[in-house]
């Protein structure tokens, strides 16, 4: 509805009377005013003064910009519900407040809840002058000057200023007349809002570049914490020690790190050389692949030449997937593992067993020769044991005793040595739980003699490399160890097992034999696998258990024993094979 | 004192005196007839003189001469000749050789009732053998 407003502006002609009084009144206003230091204090103060003036009802209606809502915000006089209800909207053009609001210009509505005239007075952020800001190029303008020349709408998107992001306020400071409210005293009241509404433009900016600063600062000290972060972590990257590689989600290089700038030179050189265009070519196939496909991770060797010492190495790279918030591929992080170190370990590792090898075989064949020249003789001075057999005085039998079994102790560890000597065939494929159950059954009468129970628990397995006669040595003499140790009976356990373990090219073979023997003494456990070391007396050569050793790592194995005396040994064998 | 089984004669041939000396000893004892020979030579002269029904013989005689040699020779002169080798060592290839020629292998240091039980055995098998043909 159209209602009929009274303008009231320049144009009303303000009637002298009582000129003193008001001015008294608008001096006092004006002071307490310009003495507010916030700008939430100007409100407040305005109502007061406006009641001051004689007015008995007054409030003010924010405009909230965000919504476009018309609230009240403060008031004196008006009944509380009245305040709670009134609520508009910016949109609302059909009320005629807001008519009132969108104007921009004070205006008296006819008649207002209690059927008296409401003096309504729109109030912006604005200025007469530009502010400072706007001084500094490129120029943008300024929403408080603009609002001054009305160059702007009260819309939610103008109302923000180019130069500085300041939002803009609106308000409405609505007064209710009396009847007999004079032309005069209207215009005091609008000079008065008009007034308020200058200072808490002022206070408003000042607060806003006061909030800016506060912010700059924040973010400044934000920028410090993330730069420190940064500097940080490329410190770490670049002291990695392997040259690292960043690439976006097209599979395109977006950071090098100094050692692989080395590897593949930078990106934009264009004399670059053959060698780094052609590491660049094979990176980018592995990083194609690894991008577009499913995996998260992905490692895989990368043969590179190394510019800096002329010769190709071997990488291994490893790679990972950075996803973004929405679960797509932002970047793939690959680390390249230069392996020579690691081959040059492998290699001297294998050279060291060589030799290892080759000392037991020139150990073993030593071993051979002297059990071999003493092996004649030996032969001889047994068969005239036997032969003297019933033949010596009955006060030589001790002598002759203890020469037929020193003898027989000679004879026992030259078959020994022989044995080793012995140990010179090919190797070949070997199914180790076969060679498990050949020598068991070969002992099977043996040990059922000494009431010796059998669990074997054989499980699947790989063939093994090696030669299966040493093996059967091996567990040939771990079988007779343990049923000595088990003189009143008891049980031997067997058990294979294949292992994948933590290598990726060799998997184990592992052979446990326990017996519930009378177990090791815990003196003889750190030396058990030297030779001539026994745990059987005289009866024992002291040499089974070190071949047993130098077998397994003639195979590449490792054997270990677990021994509480009284209770049993356990022996663990475990052989390396390819998987 | 075994009047109808006929004596065994029994070639023992080892190039160490002292061993030679013993084993004559021992098998003497064993009411065999036995013959020693030092060297292949020597062995061979008396392959050639005597029918032997057993040869013992040790795996290294003189250079170049082995045992299997010294076997061959006796099995050519007579087929079925039983024969045993000693030896203080074997490799898988004599291992081999001797089990694909019908040769058992006796490891020095022997055990003398191991020793004495393989030449009985042997002995048997010979005996089987000549009453098959005879």
């Amino acid at each position: 509805m159209a209602s009929p407003q009274m303008r009231v502006g320049a144009r009303v002609r303000i009637a002298n009377r009582d000129e003193r009084r008001l001015s008294t009144f608008g001096r006092r206003a004006a002071a307490r005013l310009l003495d507010a230091e916030r700008s939430g204090q100007i409100f407040p103060i305005l109502l007061e003064e406006i009641v001051v003036l004689g007015f008995a009802r007054v409030m003010v209606a924010g405009v909230d910009f965000e919504t476009g809502d018309v609230t009240a915000s403060a008031s004196i006089g008006f009944p509380k519900n009245l305040l709670q209800r009134f609520k508009t909207s910016l949109y609302a053009v059909d009320n005629p407040l807001i008519g009132v609001l969108h104007s921009l210009q004070p205006a008296v509505l006819p008649s207002g809840p209690s059927r008296k005239p409401l003096y309504c007075h729109p109030i912006l952020f604005r200025a007469r002058t530009q502010c400072r800001e706007t001084e500094r190029p490129p120029e943008r303008g300024c929403l408080a000057a603009d609002n001054q020349q009305r160059r702007r709408k009260l819309s939610l998107p103008e109302q923000v200023c180019p130069t500085c992001d300041l939002r803009a306020y609106c308000a409405m400071v609505i007064v209710e007349l009396s009847k007999g409210t004079a032309e005069r005293d209207l215009a005091e009241l609008r000079d008065l809002i008009e007034l308020a509404n200058r200072c808490l433009g002022r206070l408003f900016k000042l607060e806003h570049y006061y909030d800016r600063m506060t912010d700059i600062e924040k973010l400044r000290r934000a920028e410090e914490v993330v730069r420190r972060d940064r500097d940080r972590l490329n410190l770490i990257i670049e002291n990695v020690g392997d040259p690292i590689v960043v690439c976006d989600s097209n599979a395109k290089v977006v950071q090098l790190d100094p050692l692989a700038t080395e590897l593949f030179g930078a990106e934009k050189d264009p004399s670059r050389d053959p060698h780094r265009i052609r590491n660049q070519a094979k990176l980018d196939a592995y990083i194609s692949a690894f991008t577009f496909s499913f995996s998260d991770r992905e490692s895989g060797p990368l043969k590179l030449f190394d510019p800096a010492t002329r010769t190709e190495v071997e990488f291994d790279a490893r790679s990972g997937k950075v996803y973004d918030e929405r679960g797509q591929v932002a970047f793939t992080v690959t680390v390249l593992r230069d392996l020579t170190a690691v081959r040059k370990l492998e290699q001297l590792k294998v050279e060291r067993r060589l030799l290892e090898m080759e000392k037991f075989a020139a150990t073993g064949r030593l071993a051979g020769t002297i059990a071999h020249e003493v092996n004649n003789p030996m032969e001889a001075i047994k068969n005239a044991v036997y032969l003297l057999s019933g033949k010596v005085s009955n006060e030589a039998v001790p002598v002759y005793e203890i020469l037929k079994s020193e003898t027989e102790r000679v004879a026992r560890i030259v078959r020994q040595m022989l044995s080793l000597y012995r140990n010179a065939e090919q190797v070949d494929n070997v199914n180790v739980n076969s060679v498990v159950e050949d020598t068991l059954s070969l002992f099977s009468r043996q040990l059922q003699r000494a009431s010796i129970r059998v669990k074997a628990d054989l499980g699947p397995l790989p063939p093994a490399v090696g030669s299966a006669d040493q093996l059967q040595q091996v567990f040939s003499n771990l079988v007779v160890n343990a049923r000595d140790s088990m003189e009143g009976g008891g049980t031997l356990r067997v058990r294979t097992r294949y292992i994948n373990g933590a290598d990726p090219v060799r998997g184990l073979i592992v052979i446990l034999l326990g017996d519930t023997g009378s177990g090791i003494p815990c003196a003889l456990q750190e030396s058990i696998f030297e030779p001539f070391v026994s745990t059987k007396g005289p009866k024992g050569t002291g040499l089974g258990l070190w071949i047993v050793k130098g077998i397994i790592e003639n195979h590449g194995g490792k054997i270990a024993v677990r021994s509480r005396p009284g209770k049993g040994t356990v022996f663990k064998i475990s052989l390396p094979v390819a998987r | 004192m075994k009047a109808k089984a006929k004596r065994h004669t029994v070639l023992v041939v080892d190039d160490e005196p002292a061993v030679l000396l013993t084993y004559r000893m021992i098998l003497d004892q064993q009411d065999y007839q036995v013959l020693t020979a030092g060297s292949s030579a020597e062995a061979m002269q008396a392959l050639g003189e005597h029918p032997v029904d057993l040869l013992l013989c040790d795996l290294s005689l003189e250079e170049q001469q082995s045992g299997f040699e010294v076997i061959d020779f006796a099995r050519r002169q007579r087929p079925l000749v039983r024969s045993v080798l000693l030896t203080g060592y074997a490799s898988k290839d004599v291992s081999d050789r001797a089990e694909k020629s019908g040769v058992s292998v006796l490891f020095k240091p022997t055990d003398i009732q191991e020793f004495l039980a393989t030449i009985k055995a042997q002995l048997r098998i010979s005996d089987e053998q000549n009453k098959k043909i005879g």
